[in-house]
């Protein structure tokens, strides 16, 4: 067992410090959260500069953690160019790769990944959006919900129904994904306004009326989209869980400074315990949810991924980031309440949602582990 | 509840219905109009607390009704009438207090000095009979009267010769100003020469007031989450069924049933200042708590402003920083309870 990142990791976590230190200026940051603003020059210079790694994941989990312990808003918003994109590399074929997902990598594309309707998100099996075959397209027609780079992807991933369910258990089944030009006809997009927190992420309502996909662009087989739906939570999970850590670790790093700075002291010299106790647990979750993100890191890049360990990762994570928020402010007073910390306490909260609820991972924690047991 | 209380109540209640309930999101993010702080003036609300020695509308249990019921569906109306009331029990000015009870004119309290350490918080000084220098974290900087307490001690008040600096970020209340002031003003009337005391005394009267806006949300909120989980649906249930919602917002509804009925009993008497503090203590960290719950009910949609459920969220924390300090209550319960200075290492 070894706890040391590797020398490319810690690289790329002093290159995404240097970054963030350079483009997420306060003034940005504020600007793009008050102004529901996505901060397209600085995704643009991240592109250039290269900021996000695809060759090494280790080097691309370290710099989300990096860049949201600075800005949650702003690092995500840098880092979600590609959202999606394991499902082209494990499940696309060499021209989809070709067509789509390399110009993500390569920061010339944005992708967008569709699966959320505002029927129901947590359900992924009950999906509505019908993808119907004619000719040699699909035709599809439904609507998505909450669809982060909504307004800015040059493409949608989108789970639709391409044949009913031979059984109202068996929902999952009869589900596929297809790659959508957000030029095609049909196509719309509502932005959504008035987030609580990252803000500066893009998000929107899709909707798909009579939209025409080449038959080309079904990604994998017809039918098995539940399935590669769910193999790719298992990835990016574990980047939420980054996500996660960073927001925790950026409340943390606050928490310290105030401490430094305005820490009450006590007669004898020391900071009053109540402080010391608080910074202790919160550096504490912090460390525990690091090691359990990494370890799940690690089943995943080693190719032999654990999701009973991704649940735990991002759900304790996203836990930690809104429990270190929460007692920050509480703690830091009207000096929290008139930093970038309050961004922080805002932004942490949607980790407890995306890419499956906190009630979610923990239903997946309990069944997988019973599953394993039984097996 | 007494029938006074309970007519109370219900003039609250059809006055959100009418004013406030289909516009709590503008009244929470949008300066609030003098049409309808006039409103909230005709009905009596902003004179609810007069310090006169008469005891003319010295009643903090009819205040705490109209708070909590304000809060449930907008707390930012809510705090702004405790700010305004605290104001006037202060205040010995007749035509300052009928100017801010009629709603033609607002007035703060800065209570920032007692929330953060010494010298975090600016300096005023009197130089030539001037009150001069710079006041940070004044909530509802926006106000034509400001009470503040001055470098020398004295509390005082500010009748003009202010401005509002630039805004501080703003977690929730986004209608009531929230920035610094930079003060050169003649213009100010001394309130007490022992501010501070004056000041917590102030500090330790909001205990009620604030639990019964935090209560209030707690039950807007809720509610909120209680409707939505009969109605919406995810795996052919509708959400009130499954066991980790149901019983994570049916338990924190219990506890605030409880907390509303200490309430309600500590109204009827006069609570001590632990009680007081003990319900605030509880009230606030409900409220944060049952806030975060009722979000996560609504799922995506409870992170978009038009459910108007993160504004509670929001507005759960700011409360319990703005008129309120965990460290400093928690001492003083500490001592209150050891019946010795306590729980300061
Ligand atoms: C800013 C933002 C960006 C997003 N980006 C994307 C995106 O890019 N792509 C995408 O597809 N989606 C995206 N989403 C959607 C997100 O993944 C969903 O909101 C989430 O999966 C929850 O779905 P829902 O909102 O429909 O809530 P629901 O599924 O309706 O759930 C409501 C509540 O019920 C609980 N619940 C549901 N089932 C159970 C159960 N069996 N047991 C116990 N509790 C249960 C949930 O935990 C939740 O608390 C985004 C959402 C937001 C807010």
């Amino acid at each position: 067992m070894d706890f040391e990142l590797s020398d490319e990791a810690k690289e790329a976590i002093v290159k995404a410090k240097e970054f963030a230190r350079k483009h997420f200026t306060e003034e940005v940051a504020e600007r793009s959260d008050r102004e529901e603003q996505f901060p397209t020059d600085i995704v643009a210079i991240s592109k250039r500069e290269k900021i996000l790694d695809f060759s090494n994941p280790w080097k691309v989990l370290v710099t989300i953690e990096e860049l949201v312990r600075r800005d949650p808003g702003l690092g995500i918003s840098v880092t979600i160019s590609a959202f999606g994109s394991e499902i082209f590399m494990l499940f696309g074929n060499d021209s989809q790769k070709e067509k789509y997902m390399n110009p993500v990598f390569a920061g010339q594309k944005t992708l967008g990944l569709g699966v959320t309707e505002p029927g129901g998100g947590s359900d992924v099996a009950n999906i509505k959006t019908e993808a119907k075959q004619d000719g040699d397209s699909y035709i599809l027609n439904g609507g998505k919900m909450f669809i982060s780079n909504g307004q800015i992807a040059d493409y949608f991933l989108v789970l639709a129904r391409t044949s009913p369910p031979p059984s109202p258990e068996k929902k999952h089944r009869g589900l596929s994904v297809f790659v959508v030009d957000a030029k095609s006809p049909g196509f719309a997009v509502n932005k959504l306004h008035g987030k609580l927190g990252v803000r500066a992420t893009n998000t929107a309502e899709l909707i798909f009326n009579n939209v025409r996909v080449p038959k080309e662009n079904l990604v994998g087989e017809e039918g098995k989209g539940f399935y590669y739906i769910m193999t790719f939570f298992n990835i990016s999970r574990i980047y939420v869980a980054a996500q996660g850590l960073g927001i925790a670790h950026g409340a943390l790093d606050r928490l310290v400074e105030y401490s430094k700075k305005y820490g009450e002291m006590s007669e004898t010299g020391e900071l009053k315990e109540n402080l010391q106790l608080a910074i202790a647990e919160i550096a504490t979750r912090v460390e525990a949810a690091r090691n359990l993100t990494y370890k799940a890191a690690s089943y995943l890049f080693k190719f032999t991924p654990n999701p009973v360990v991704t649940s735990m990762s991002k759900y304790y994570a996203a836990d930690t980031a809104v429990f270190s928020t929460r007692r920050a402010m509480e703690l830091m007073s009207l000096h929290g309440l008139t930093t970038d910390l309050e961004r922080f306490f805002r932004d942490a909260k949607i980790l407890d949602i995306w890419e499956g609820t906190t009630e979610v991972e923990k239903l997946i924690i309990t069944r997988m582990m019973l599953k394993e047991e039984g097996a | 509840m007494e029938e006074e209380y309970e007519i109370l109540e219900s003039t609250v209640k059809d006055f959100n219905a009418k004013y406030v309930d289909n516009n709590s999101l503008k009244l929470e993010n949008e300066a609030m109009g003098k049409e309808f702080v006039k409103m909230l003036a005709d009905q009596g609300f902003f004179s609810m607390a007069g310090q006169g020695e008469d005891g003319k509308g010295a009643d903090i249990k009819a205040l705490s009704v109209v708070l909590e019921n304000l809060a449930k569906s907008a707390p930012a109306v809510a705090v702004k009438t405790l700010m305004i009331n605290s104001f006037s029990s202060v205040v010995n000015e007749k035509g300052i207090v009928d100017s801010v009870s009629n709603g033609s004119k607002s007035g703060t309290v800065t209570f920032s000095d007692l929330l953060v350490g010494k010298d975090q918080n600016g300096s005023l000084r009197v130089e030539g009979g001037r009150i001069k220098g710079e006041k940070e974290f004044v909530f509802g900087s926006d106000s034509d009267f400001v009470i503040t307490l001055l470098d020398s001690g004295e509390l005082v008040l500010i009748k003009s010769g202010f401005s509002a600096g630039k805004r501080h970020k703003k977690l929730g209340f986004r209608s009531i100003g929230f920035s610094s002031i930079t003060v050169d003003s003649a213009d100010f009337s001394i309130i007490s020469k022992d501010g501070r005391k004056m000041l917590e005394r102030m500090y330790e009267e909001l205990s009620i007031p604030v639990a019964a806006i935090a209560l209030g949300m707690s039950e807007g909120v809720s509610q909120k989450a209680l409707d939505y989980a009969k109605v919406r649906t995810a795996f052919g249930h509708y959400l009130k069924d499954f066991q980790p919602l149901a019983f994570d917002i049916a338990s924190l509804v219990a506890e605030m049933d409880i907390l509303k009925r200490y309430f309600h009993d500590l109204l009827a008497a006069t609570p001590s200042e632990k009680e007081a503090l003990f319900l605030k203590h509880k009230a606030l960290t409900l409220a944060k708590d049952i806030s975060r719950t009722s979000l996560q009910i609504h799922g995506g949609y409870g992170y978009l402003e038009d459910f108007g459920i993160e504004k509670f969220y929001r507005d759960a924390m700011a409360l319990s920083v703005l008129l309120h300090n965990e460290e400093k209550d928690m001492e003083k319960l500490a001592g209150l309870v050891f019946d010795a200075r306590a729980g300061f290492v």
